[in-house]
C-alpha cells in the first residue's frame, strides 16, 4: 500500500510542469475572456449610445443586455477546458508509452519494482483520476472569483441577470458534464469515464504485450464490451423491451461494474504475465 | 601480468608460477604476508575463484599456510623455498630442450649459442631499462 | 542457483529461444555468449518476467514474484532511469522502493566510478550510463545480479573500470549472469560459459576445468561447436 501511495505520487510528479501549466493557462485565459469580452461590450455599448442619442435602458431593451453565459459561451472561456481534457485524454497513452519510448526505458525500473504490478497498473490510473478531479475542483473554484470580477464591472443597468453558480454551470453544456448537478450524475459521468480509461489502458497494455497483433486484440475488446454496455439502449431504441429510468439505469451500472471488473482482470493477466519491455 | 595470462592453460597453474618466480628471484621473501584473494583478483584482474583455487593449491604443495584469522604468509621451510628455484630453472630447461631436440644441434655448438645470447640479451635488457 | 529449463520463445514465426537450458550458480559468473540476436537479451528478460516464454525458469528453486526482485536484479544496456532525474534523484527511488538498497555500498560506488550526485541521467556518456546502471543494480544487496553486455559500446577506461567492480568485493560472493558478443576481454574474469547459437544451448562448461582438461580457450570452443 505504502509504495502504491509512493508510485502515485511519483506519477503525479512527473506530470506537475505540464499540469501546473494547463491550470495557470485556464486561470489567465478565463479571466482574460471576463475582462476582454465585458470591456468589450462595454465599448461597443457606450459607443452605440454616444452615437445613437441613447440612454443606458434604451440601448438594452434595443440590444440587449449582457451576462455571464456570454464569457462561458466563448472560447477564451472553453479553450482551455477543452485543452486540458484533451491533454489528459493524450496523457492516458503518454503515462504508459514514456516508460517505453525514447532513450530510457523506464519501463524495466518499474516492472522490476519489488512490489505487485497491479500498483504500477493502478497508481497511473489514479494519477490520471486525481489529475482530472484537480483541474474540475480548480474550475469550480475560480469560476466564483471570475462571476465576482464580472459582476464588479459590468454596471447593474447592463447585466441581464445575476447569476449563481449552479445557474452558469447549468447553462453551459460543457460544464455540466464535467461539473454534474447531483451526486448521481457525477457518478454516472465519472463512472462512464473511468470505464473508458481502463478499456483505453487495456488496448495499450495488449499492444504492449501482443504488440500489432495487440492492437487488434484491443481494440476487439473494447469493440465487444462496448457493444454488450449499448445493448439495453438499442434494445429500447427498437422498441425490443421497455424498461423505466430507474432500471435502465440500473442495468447499465450492472454493466459498467461487470465491464470494468473485466477490464481490470484482463489487464492485470497482461501487466503480470504477457508484457514484454 | 595483466594481460600476460595464457588463455588456454588453467589461470590458477599460471597464478602459482607467478608466486614462484617472484620468490626465485627474491621479490617475495620467507614469511611474508600474501594479498588475501579479492586484492589478488584485483591486481592480476582475474577471477577470484581462480584465485582462491591457486591458494588452495600452493596451500597444499605447501608454499604457503594459514593460520586462524590471520593472512596467509608464504612458508619460511627453506627445503621447499630451494626446490622452487630449481623447479622453475628444471622446467624451464625442458621446455627448451623439448623444442630443440628435433633440430639436432651437437651439445657444444648449442651450449655456445646459449651462452652468447643469454650474457647479450641479459645486458641488453638491462641497458633498455 | 538460476535454473533454466527448456524455455522456448518466438517472435512470429521466428523461434528466438528453442529449448534453452542452463544453471547460473551462486557467487560464480556465468557469461552466455553468442553473436547478436541469438536470444541472449531475452533469455534474461525471461528471468526476470519481462516477456513471457515457454518451459520453467527456477531462481533458488521457487519461481518469480514480486518478492524475488529483493533478490535478483537486471542491468539492461541503456539507462532506465529517468533521464531528468539527477542521479542522487535516482538512488533517492531505489531507497524508496527497495528494502534490499544498500546505501554504504551505493556511496563507495560513486567513488569508485567518479561520479557526481549532481548530474542528470540525461547528460551521463555511454560509459557513464553503464556505470550509473551498475550502481544502481549492485547496491541492492541481492544474490544475482544479470547484466546485459555490461562492456559493449563504451571506452576504454569505463571498461577497465568494470571490470575492476568484477574482481572486487562490490560482487561479493553473489551470483552474476551476463551477456557479451566479445569475449577475449574478460575471458580471465568469468567462471562459467554458455554458448548460444540459434535460440539452443551449444556448450555449458567452466574455463579453468576447459583450460585444465582439454587446453583450450573459450574462442577455441566456440570455433569447435560453430563448425561441428
Amino acid at each position: 500500500m505504502n509504495r502504491y501511495l509512493k508510485l502515485v505520487n511519483f506519477e503525479l510528479n512527473r506530470f506537475r510542469k505540464i499540469y501546473v501549466t494547463l491550470i495557470l493557462l485556464t486561470l489567465l485565459s478565463q479571466i482574460a475572456a471576463v475582462l476582454l469580452l465585458t470591456k468589450g461590450y462595454l465599448n461597443d455599448a457606450y459607443e452605440t449610445i454616444k452615437l445613437e442619442n441613447l440612454t443606458e435602458k434604451s440601448y438594452v431593451l434595443e440590444y440587449g443586455g449582457f451576462d455571464f453565459t456570454h464569457i462561458t459561451g466563448s472560447l477564451l472561456f472553453l479553450g482551455p477546458i477543452a485543452l486540458s481534457a484533451g491533454a489528459l485524454i493524450f496523457y492516458i497513452f503518454l503515462i504508459w508509452y514514456r516508460d517505453w519510448f525514447g532513450k530510457n526505458t523506464f519501463a524495466y525500473r518499474l516492472l522490476m519494482l519489488p512490489t505487485s504490478r497491479v500498483f504500477v497498473y493502478l497508481s497511473k490510473a489514479t494519477a490520471i483520476f486525481l489529475m482530472v478531479l484537480g483541474l474540475v475542483a480548480i474550475q469550480l473554484m475560480i469560476l466564483p472569483l471570475e462571476n465576482t470580477i464580472y459582476e464588479w464591472m459590468i454596471p447593474k443597468t447592463f447585466l441581464n441577470y445575476s447569476m449563481t453558480i449552479d445557474s452558469i454551470i447549468n447553462s453551459n453544456p460543457l460544464l455540466r458534464i464535467i461539473i454534474p448537478g447531483t451526486f448521481s450524475g457525477f457518478l454516472i459521468n465519472y463512472g462512464i469515464g473511468l470505464m473508458i480509461m481502463f478499456i483505453l489502458f487495456a488496448i495499450i497494455l495488449f499492444e504492449r504485450s501482443y504488440r500489432i497483433k495487440g492492437i487488434i486484440m484491443g481494440i476487439l475488446y473494447a469493440a465487444a464490451v462496448t457493444a454488450v454496455f449499448v445493448t439495453p439502449l438499442m434494445a429500447m431504441g427498437f422498441e425490443v423491451i421497455y424498461l423505466y429510468p430507474g432500471e435502465l439505469f440500473g442495468v447499465l451500472l450492472i454493466l459498467s461494474i461487470l465491464i470494468t471488473g473485466l477490464t481490470l482482470w484482463v489487464s492485470r493477466w497482461l501487466i503480470i504475465k504477457k508484457i514484454t519491455v | 601480468m595483466n594481460s600476460n595470462f595464457n588463455t588456454r592453460e588453467p589461470v590458477y597453474v599460471q597464478v602459482i608460477r607467478y608466486f614462484k618466480e617472484q620468490i626465485a628471484i627474491g621479490e617475495i621473501v620467507a614469511g611474508e604476508e600474501i594479498p588475501s584473494r579479492r586484492e589478488l583478483a584485483a591486481t592480476l584482474n582475474i577471477n577470484p575463484n581462480t584465485a582462491q583455487k591457486a591458494y588452495k593449491e600452493m596451500e597444499e604443495q605447501g608454499l604457503i599456510h594459514t593460520e586462524r584469522n590471520f593472512p596467509s604468509k608464504i612458508t619460511s621451510d627453506e627445503r621447499i623455498l630451494k626446490s622452487i628455484r630449481k623447479e622453475l630453472i628444471f622446467a624451464a630447461v625442458e621446455s627448451f630442450v623439448e623444442t630443440i631436440r628435433p633440430i639436432n644441434v651437437p651439445i657444444d655448438e648449442l651450449l655456445q649459442v646459449v651462452k652468447e645470447k643469454y650474457v647479450n640479451e641479459g645486458q641488453e635488457e638491462e641497458t633498455n631499462d | 542457483m538460476i535454473e533454466v529449463k527448456q524455455i522456448s520463445k518466438k517472435f512470429g514465426r521466428k523461434k528466438i529461444l528453442d529449448g534453452v537450458s542452463f544453471t547460473a550458480n551462486k557467487g560464480e559468473i556465468t557469461c552466455l555468449i553468442g553473436i547478436n540476436g541469438v536470444g541472449k537479451t531475452t533469455t534474461l528478460k525471461a528471468i526476470m518476467g519481462l516477456t513471457p516464454y515457454s518451459g520453467d525458469i527456477l531462481i533458488d528453486n521457487e519461481k518469480l514474484t514480486k518478492h524475488t526482485y529483493e533478490k535478483i536484479t537486471f542491468i539492461p544496456d541503456a539507462a532506465i532511469m529517468l533521464p531528468q532525474m539527477t542521479i542522487k534523484q535516482a538512488m533517492e527511488f531505489m531507497n524508496d522502493f527497495y528494502t534490499v538498497w544498500n546505501q554504504d555500498r551505493a556511496d563507495q560506488m560513486l567513488e569508485f566510478f567518479k561520479l557526481k550526485l549532481e548530474t542528470r541521467i540525461s547528460e551521463l556518456s555511454k560509459g557513464n550510463v553503464a556505470k550509473v546502471n551498475l550502481l544502481m543494480g549492485l547496491a541492492l544487496d541481492v544474490d544475482y545480479i544479470l547484466m546485459d553486455e555490461p562492456f559493449s559500446g563504451i571506452d576504454m577506461f569505463s571498461r577497465e573500470q568494470i571490470a575492476d567492480v568484477f574482481t572486487s568485493h562490490l560482487i561479493e560472493d553473489r551470483g552474476v549472469l551476463i551477456t557479451t558478443h566479445e569475449i577475449s576481454d574478460i575471458e580471465h574474469l568469468i567462471d562459467k560459459v554458455v554458448i548460444l547459437d540459434n535460440g539452443k544451448v551449444l556448450k555449458e562448461f567452466h574455463t579453468e576445468d576447459m583450460r585444465e582438461n582439454e587446453g583450450k580457450n573459450v574462442i577455441d570452443v566456440m570455433r569447435e561447436v560453430y563448425r561441428a
